[in-house]
């Protein structure tokens, strides 16, 4: 860095967040000096994600106050984080591909006179601000022919020079491949040069030590340390302070997993997929932990025949089929991520959404009949303890747990015996969470195969017989569960860790 | 270093891309360039609105022309109004009440000027209707503007009243004399003022959206809504503006016809909508929004009005409907395999 002076750009004191029941952000106080790379750190559910949007005015904080240059700073908006000197860099890319880059960079923001666009010197100095940060993109190339990386890009440049001095860049590099990534760090790297600030968040700790400046850790919502990461011993100390010494688990070693292997994973390569291999056995429970970006949902989707893949699976002895419809009639059932959206019908009642995914099974002719979808709803709501007042009872009425039991009544009617469970707790109170656990178990125990994508170390942990560990598309280790699992050991091989790390 | 920049250099795309690029680009003009060249070779005759012999002689050209001036008024708006991912179904009913309106204006007395000018803003009143309904009610725009196609054509029919079927000379009332020179009489090279006031129009539009705010906010509103709101841009007034210069052409566009015909009839502009889209779609428009070009669709109108007009020569109009349907089928099928096209390269 320069001899400048260095002040504080932006400082955050005692701030708080509380959602119904869960304090998010317990507290946090830091602050950030100009013209850094500040990164931003904790396992999932630390409270990153909430102090950034409380940052980006997405959410109100419950208590604390912010400033920016020194400045009191509450915005309701991200408009008005952005009218701050506030902007951010959303995964989900904000480009028109159908116009130009110069015209994406210029949007909103452009002179006219009678409604007819006029020359600027705004042109010119986006021009310089792109040639500046990246000078290999044409100003006057169709966005649309541009890479994912070359997007985010511009959406930099525009961030840059509208005005802001901080950008937020959340998990910039899940979607890059390596040579993007580096183009990236280059990028971030002119602009601390050029006095801007960059609070970076992710979860791989390599691109932490390579691009940053200072570091901030939280975990369980509050503020665990801020340093320079030259003060930090390596990723063993980061890691440390990430997950302290208290995740406990309670995994007692199941009786009853078969030796019949049911699922058979060789190579399976795709988009993001890189030679995974792996398999299930009858009456097991398998997770799949990773962060974010890892490849869970892939490898789910993948099994499901959701997604293209090449190598092979197979369930049963048969290779798995290519839609969904073959996955389902073979044995295979998806309880996904997003459940309100891709697993239930939320506008039917339960008795509706029960048989949905095996309609012949209780219909004659095309018609099915009412008394046997009603007897197999009360026999799923009694068995998987739903607490619904009636049958009849529209699944949006429904808690997060109960929904997600309507989700796995389902997959149970459609006689699978493969249950693959996306993030299977997500949004769920911890009485439920518990009693889908139990769910999940006594499946198991009946002879079902059941393997959880997960981001929750506690979850896998906790109901899981084999784990196997993702990071960046690699199945890069299984682990078998028990009391002496190395918890340290785990978070450094999803976070990129290589073997030979010293922890 | 040197192999990055070439990797992701921006005007190295595939062959495949490049060609479906071009193709979509530039394959209207071959459309119209094959269309011609059939009608050229085809000879009528017996046919009364045409001339025997070769059917692409002058006089059949400048009435071709002439019988377009609405559509192609018409064509450039609707086309700024998909590229921004929105859809007006009630044109037709527009075109009708604004028939109608001018019409009646032009027959109680009322000069040329004002009548025309007057229809106009009713155009855009009835624009401004389907603009609050869909950016202030919200209401999806196919439904929002069948609710209105409804309505103006209900109001058109009122408007003219039972035991006649359009506003024209008779029980006392005289069409003025200059009632059909607009449609009809040839200023400038024998072609009408109706179908120069429709190439101003399409040569505006043009500008507009090559260089004006409101074919950005188009494209950008159609392309990547989200994008255009965080950028700062009122999505909600551009899309409002559109359906309101929308409704003015529509009026323009009864106007044209209502002069041609000399007589103000509700249903002249029925079927409109459907033809707009096909126009619109043939130039090349995603259906999604985003992309699209004015000229294009001028380009598209005149293609099918030649085929509608040279189709009228071989097969009985109750043809066209069908005809028209099955071009529709052929363009959107197209359109979506060009749009796959463009995105497995």
């Amino acid at each position: 860095m320069t001899g400048q002076q260095t002040f504080t750009v932006l400082s955050v004191e005692e701030l708080t967040k509380d959602y119904p029941g869960v304090r998010a952000v317990d507290q946090v106080s830091f602050v950030i000096e100009n013209s850094t790379i500040h990164c931003l750190v904790g396992e999932n559910g630390a409270g990153k994600s909430t102090l950034v949007k409380m940052l980006t005015g997405a959410l109100e904080p419950t208590s604390g106050s912010m400033s920016v240059n020194g400045k009191a700073y509450a915005p309701t908006s991200p408009q008005e984080a952005r009218e701050g000197g506030l902007a951010t860099l959303f995964q989900e890319l904000h480009v028109v591909d159908e116009l130009t880059v110069l015209e994406n960079l210029t949007l909103g923001m452009e002179k006219s006179r009678f409604g007819f666009l006029i020359k600027s010197d705004l042109e010119d100095r986006m021009i310089k601000t792109l040639a500046a940060i990246e000078p290999s993109i044409d100003p006057t190339a169709r966005v649309s022919s541009l890479s994912v990386a070359q997007k985010q890009i511009i959406e930099i440049a525009r961030a840059a020079s509208s005005g802001a001095n901080i950008i937020i860049m959340d998990e910039p590099t899940a979607a890059l491949s390596e040579r993007e990534v580096e183009r990236l760090f280059g990028v971030i790297r002119r602009l601390r040069e050029s006095n801007v600030t960059v609070i970076y968040i992710s979860h791989k700790l390599d691109e932490i030590f390579e691009l940053g400046d200072n570091v901030t850790v939280l975990r369980d919502g509050k503020h665990i340390a801020t340093k320079p990461l030259s003060e930090v011993n390596g990723r063993a100390e980061l890691i440390e302070m990430m997950i302290g010494r208290t995740v406990f688990q309670n995994y007692t070693p199941r009786a009853g997993i078969g030796d019949k292997v049911v699922l058979q994973a060789q190579g399976v390569t795709n988009k993001l997929l890189k030679n995974v291999s792996f398999d299930i056995k009858e009456g097991e429970i398998v997770g799949f932990y990773g962060l974010v970006g890892a490849g869970k949902t892939e490898i789910a989707r993948a099994l499901f025949g959701a997604d293209p893949f090449e190598g092979s699976v197979t369930y049963k002895g048969k290779p798995v089929g290519t839609t969904p419809k073959e996955a389902i009639a073979s044995g295979i059932a998806l309880v996904p991520e997003e459940r309100r959206t891709q697993g239930l019908f939320t506008e039917l009642t339960i008795r509706e959404n029960v048989p949905v995914m095996n309609l012949p099974r209780v219909s004659k002719s095309g018609i099915f009949k009412a008394r046997d979808v009603r007897d197999a709803s009360l026999r799923y709501v009694d068995q998987l303890g739903i607490a619904t007042s009636s049958i009849e009872k529209h699944a949006e009425k429904l808690s997060g747990g109960n929904q997600q039991k309507v989700v796995f009544a389902k997959c149970l009617f459609s006689k699978a015996d493969l249950l693959l469970l996306d993030e299977p707790t997500r949004g769920v109170d911890v009485g439920a969470k518990t009693e889908i656990y139990d769910i999940i178990k006594e499946l198991a125990d009946e002879g079902d195969a059941i393997a959880v994508f997960s981001s929750e170390l506690e979850e896998v942990l906790g109901i899981c017989d084999r784990v196997f560990l993702m990071f960046d598309g690699h199945l890069q280790e299984e682990i078998t569960n028990g009391p002496d699992v190395d918890i340290a050991h785990i978070l450094n091989v999803v976070t990129g860790g290589h073997e030979g790390d010293v922890i | 270093m040197m192999s990055i920049t070439q990797q992701t250099n921006a005007s190295e795309l595939t062959f495949g891309a490049k060609v479906s690029g071009f193709f979509q680009n530039y394959y209207i003009y071959f459309v119209l360039v094959a269309v011609v060249a059939i009608l050229a070779s085809a000879n009528l005759d017996q046919f009364d609105l045409f001339e025997r012999g070769n059917f692409l002689n002058k006089r059949n050209i400048i009435n071709i022309l002439r019988i377009s001036a609405p559509l192609l008024v018409l064509a450039g708006t609707f086309t700024l109004l998909m590229v921004s991912g929105y859809i007006d179904l009630s044109v037709g009913s527009v075109m009708g009440l604004s028939a109608v309106v001018y019409a009646l204006l032009a027959i109680n007395g009322v000069p040329f000027l004002p009548a025309f000018v007057l229809t106009m803003i009713i155009g855009a009143g009835l624009g401004a209707i389907n603009g609050l309904l869909v950016v202030r009610l919200n209401i999806t725009p196919v439904i929002a503007t069948l609710i209105t196609l409804s309505l103006f054509k209900g109001a058109a029919l009122l408007l003219v009243q039972d035991g006649v079927s359009a506003i024209k000379s008779g029980n006392g009332l005289k069409m003025p004399s200059w009632f059909n020179s607009y449609g009809r009489e040839g200023v400038l090279l024998n072609l009408p003022a109706s179908f120069w006031v429709a190439a101003a129009v399409t040569i505006l539009l043009i500008i507009i959206q090559n260089r004006g705010t409101l074919g950005k906010y188009a494209a950008a509103t159609g392309g990547n809504p989200t994008a255009a709101k965080l950028s700062g841009i009122n999505t909600g007034r551009t899309v409002f503006t559109l359906y309101v210069i929308v409704g003015v052409s529509a009026a323009l566009a009864g106007i044209a016809r209502s002069s041609f015909m000399s007589l103000g009839d509700p249903l002249s502009g029925d079927g409109m909508e459907l033809t707009a889209i096909l126009v619109v779609l043939l130039g090349g428009t995603a259906f999604s929004g985003g992309e699209g070009k004015v000229l294009r669709s001028f380009v598209g109108a005149l293609i099918i009005m030649a085929l509608t007009v040279g189709m009228l020569t071989i097969v009985p109009a109750y043809y066209q409907a069908f005809v028209i349907g099955s071009a529709l089928l052929l363009a959107a099928a197209s359109n979506h395999f060009i749009s796959q096209k463009g995105k497995a390269s």
